[in-house]
């Protein structure tokens, strides 16, 4: 254990950062539970700690451990990580603060100068970095991917992913893998063509670029109308899951431009709003499946995939769990993409159900139209980008879910160059009926709802389960929370003072687990006294 | 699509709002001389009394990193430029426009900084006998106990540099200043101060390791302000310095755009 050597100088030294983060350690990252090595915890997006510290019966005894206010008044979105003792964590728009886990405090701190006005539709925000090595990847909202020294916070390379005046972004926490960052883009609401990148680490050189809307020639371009493929979207800011059995990247992709009016983009728009496996060493895609073909609701799959081998009708299979935005939690083969479950899972009234390749049968009168459509889920769907959580001790999956619908419109949709294209302004919370939110247990293999711990507003926070036998999460108006993950009842609870809008990670130091939740400008630890 | 959409209607005003572009309305000759009194009072010490750099980047090649626009130019004199020494000024934007039209006049009268070295020559010394990879970095190479390297050609003028060789002592940045911490159980940790308050302290320490202190475990705590690096006076011939000299001057900051 890296911080076992320190023992003696007792609890004031607070870690040595000496170990180098290598790749073989993210693969293996379940077995050094002391740390949050990626965004998800692991590779396969699960967002679960072996620790069990704080569980049922000691979480009520949790203590305020440090608050890093962060000096800036935009939204936190950032997924910290813990690396040997010292947390690396993101502040909005695109900065990296690399900070004592014991206390709080600061090592160093990266702030990153925007050059001019960036065009980031939902936010000047960013969620987390990657480390490798002793390097801190971040992604910045004037479209750049910069390398960072993990000891000093020193930039070491900066490179362009694309031009941030025709509405690019990188807002997604980049993921590692094998010597390469893989990462996204934003930008789905101003016409981009999306796209997956890996950059060599070491030197930032791109190796390759997966087109996530094919051009002429390429499969799937047929299902874009004229030149829509141009200016079709599907982004892919939110970070992705690596099988390194089967060598692939599985990302999903957002909604296709413009968001509510389909007319200028007739046909299925590959791939937007798919889940999509790439061979990691080419990007070759190498499935695909579409969860919603021709989306005019702005639906995006951009969930964390959670990949888990399970048994599948008496028989081993490697599977994909994920609940999408438009209410339907799916079960697909891992190897092929295939479709082996779609259920609802939150109130929707968009789909008849589901056919048998997984292809929604669309009820009539739900497209969006000049004097609008009421419609559920709503514009921010079922559920959204906030992570979702699968504990191998209960074989539950939990995820954010949104009961809410949204009044459609639809209106022009022309493309200029670095302006929104939308399509129309949405009614996106309906004042009477605003819906509500629920931390939700679902049965992983069959969909259905295990219990619901009901929130009265819609959280933006995303869930954590621990070994413990708790999941953590937070609400919008800044209660941060502790359930039994058995049976959703509430064991424990603080009042932030802030929105929620990430998730939460846990880790261990000096022996003693800690719980970190950002709310407001706030990153916020706690751990037994 | 993400969130908090309730703002759209603003959207369409703000769009049209990034497509102006600002000019300097302060240029006339009697502007660039106000511009120029404020310079020497308050950019000089870094950058130089005629804009050639020192400290600060030179403001003669008509080339700013952080932007060149008259807007970027406003902006960053105004507000000063995040994660950089340059910190910004307190005077109305009048005033600031003045100086903005005197470090525009900079690049139209002043020649490059002439830089007589052989850079080739230089970066051979560098990483063989002057030895600097082994405590400076330059593109992620190379070590971390003293300043990153990498675009050192853009901030330092050539005359400053050949005095930091000389005379290392001369100036240390605080970042470099040298915490000393003896233990209560008699260890002795030493390294760079990142950050301090009343009751721990942050460094980076001569192992290259991330340590944070609680100052209630210390018997001692002391901070020596003077360099590590030691003079080369001496050590390197006179044409070898200029070489090193020549080869820091070449490094020079890559443009970000694509």
């Amino acid at each position: 254990m890296r911080t076992m050597r320190f023992c003696a100088l007792g609890m004031f030294l607070a870690v040595g950062a000496d170990a180098q983060l290598t790749f073989d350690r993210l693969l293996k990252a379940d077995s050094e539970p002391d740390n949050w090595l990626t965004y998800s915890g692991n590779y396969r997006g699960w967002r679960h700690s072996g620790l069990d510290q704080i569980d049922r019966s000691t979480v009520k005894d949790l203590k305020l451990a440090w608050v890093y206010q962060m000096p800036v008044t935009m939204k936190i979105e950032s997924t910290p990580l813990v690396v040997d003792g010292v947390m690396y964590v993101t502040e909005p728009p695109s900065n990296v603060v690399a900070l004592d886990t014991v206390t709080g405090r600061q090592f160093w701190r990266y702030r990153r100068s925007i050059p001019e006005p960036v065009n980031v539709c939902c936010g000047a925000v960013n969620r987390g970095v990657a480390v490798l090595g002793d390097r801190v990847y971040v992604g910045t909202v004037d479209a750049h991917l910069v390398a960072l020294d993990a000891k000093t916070g020193r930039v070491l390379w900066d490179v362009a992913v694309a031009d941030p005046r025709t509405g690019h972004s990188v807002t997604v926490a980049p993921l590692i893998v094998k010597d390469m960052v893989i990462l996204g883009i934003a930008g789905g609401e101003y016409g981009i063509r999306g796209f997956l990148d890996a950059y060599d680490a070491k030197t930032g050189r791109r190796r390759w670029r997966t087109w996530m809307v094919p051009g002429p020639g390429e499969p799937g371009n047929d299902t874009w109308s004229g030149e829509s493929w141009k200016t079709g979207g599907a982004p892919t800011w939110v970070t992705g899951a690596y099988d390194p059995d089967l060598n692939l990247i599985i990302w999903g992709t957002g909604n296709p431009s413009p968001d509510w009016n389909g007319d200028v983009r007739l046909g299925d728009n590959l791939f937007s709003d798919c889940a999509v496996a790439l061979d990691a060493d080419t990007g070759k895609m190498k499935w695909h499946f579409q969860f919603v073909p021709h989306d005019v609701h702005d639906w995006d799959a951009v969930q964390v995939p959670v990949l888990v081998d399970a048994d599948w009708q008496g028989k081993p299979r490697k599977l994909i769990f994920w609940a999408h935005r438009g209410g339907f939690y799916y079960v697909l083969d891992r190897r092929t993409g295939e479709f082996l479950l779609g259920k609802p899972f939150a109130k929707q009234t968009w789909a008849k159900g589901l056919d048998d390749k997984g292809r929604p049968i669309r009820n009539p009168g739900i497209d969006p139209s000049e004097e609008g459509v009421i419609v559920w889920p709503g514009v921010q769907g079922a559920t959204n980008w906030y992570s979702p959580s699968y504990s191998p001790l209960t074989r539950l999956f939990y995820l954010t879910a949104w009961e809410n619908g949204s009044l459609y419109r639809k209106g022009a949709a022309v493309y200029v160059p670095g302006n929104r294209y939308i399509g129309s302004v949405p009614l996106i919370d309906l004042k009477e009926a605003p819906g509500w939110g629920a931390v939700r247990a679902l049965n992983p293999l069959t969909g259905e709802t295990v219990w619901d711990y009901k929130l009265h507003t819609k959280p933006w926070s995303g869930v954590m389960s621990t070994a413990g036998q708790l999941v953590f999460g937070g609400s919008m108006e800044g209660h941060f929370y502790a359930l039994d993950a058995q049976t959703g009842a509430e064991l424990w609870r603080v009042q932030l003072g802030g929105e929620m809008a990430t998730a939460p990670i846990t880790y261990r130091v000096n022996g003693k687990q800690m719980v970190t939740m950002s709310a407001g400008s706030g990153v916020f630890t706690f751990s037994l006294p | 699509m993400g969130k908090h959409l309730a703002m759209m209607p603003l959207w369409v005003g703000l769009a049209a709002a990034q497509v102006q572009e600002v000019k300097n309305p302060h240029t006339t000759p009697a502007d660039i001389a106000a511009g120029a009194k404020i310079f020497r009072s308050h950019c000089a010490e870094c950058h130089g009394v005629g804009g050639e750099g020192g400290r600060g980047s030179a403001l003669t090649s008509g080339e700013f990193f952080h932007g060149g626009s008259d807007a970027a130019l406003m902006r960053n004199i105004s507000n000063g430029i995040p994660g950089t020494e340059m910190p910004g000024v307190f005077f109305s934007p009048a005033q600031v426009w003045q100086i903005v039209a005197y470090v525009r006049s900079l690049s139209e009268s002043a020649a490059r900084e002439a830089v007589a070295g052989d850079a080739g020559r230089g970066a051979q010394l560098y990483r063989g006998k002057a030895g600097c990879v082994a405590c400076h970095m330059i593109g992620g190479d190379g070590g971390r106990q003293g300043p990153d390297l990498s675009a050192i050609g853009s901030r330092r003028s050539a005359a400053h540099l050949r005095k930091s060789i000389l005379e290392p002592g001369a100036h240390v940045e605080v970042e470099y200043w040298v915490a000393s911490a003896r233990t209560r159980d008699g260890r002795l940790l030493s390294g760079f101060v990142l950050n301090e308050d009343t009751h721990s302290i942050q460094l980076l320490d001569s192992q290259d390791r991330l340590v944070s202190l609680q100052k209630a475990g210390l018997s001692g705590l002391s901070i020596d302000k003077s360099s590590r690096m030691p003079s080369y006076r001496g050590v390197l011939a006179d044409q070898e310095l200029t070489d090193i000299v020549g080869y820091l001057k070449s490094l020079r900051r890559q443009r970000r755009s694509e």
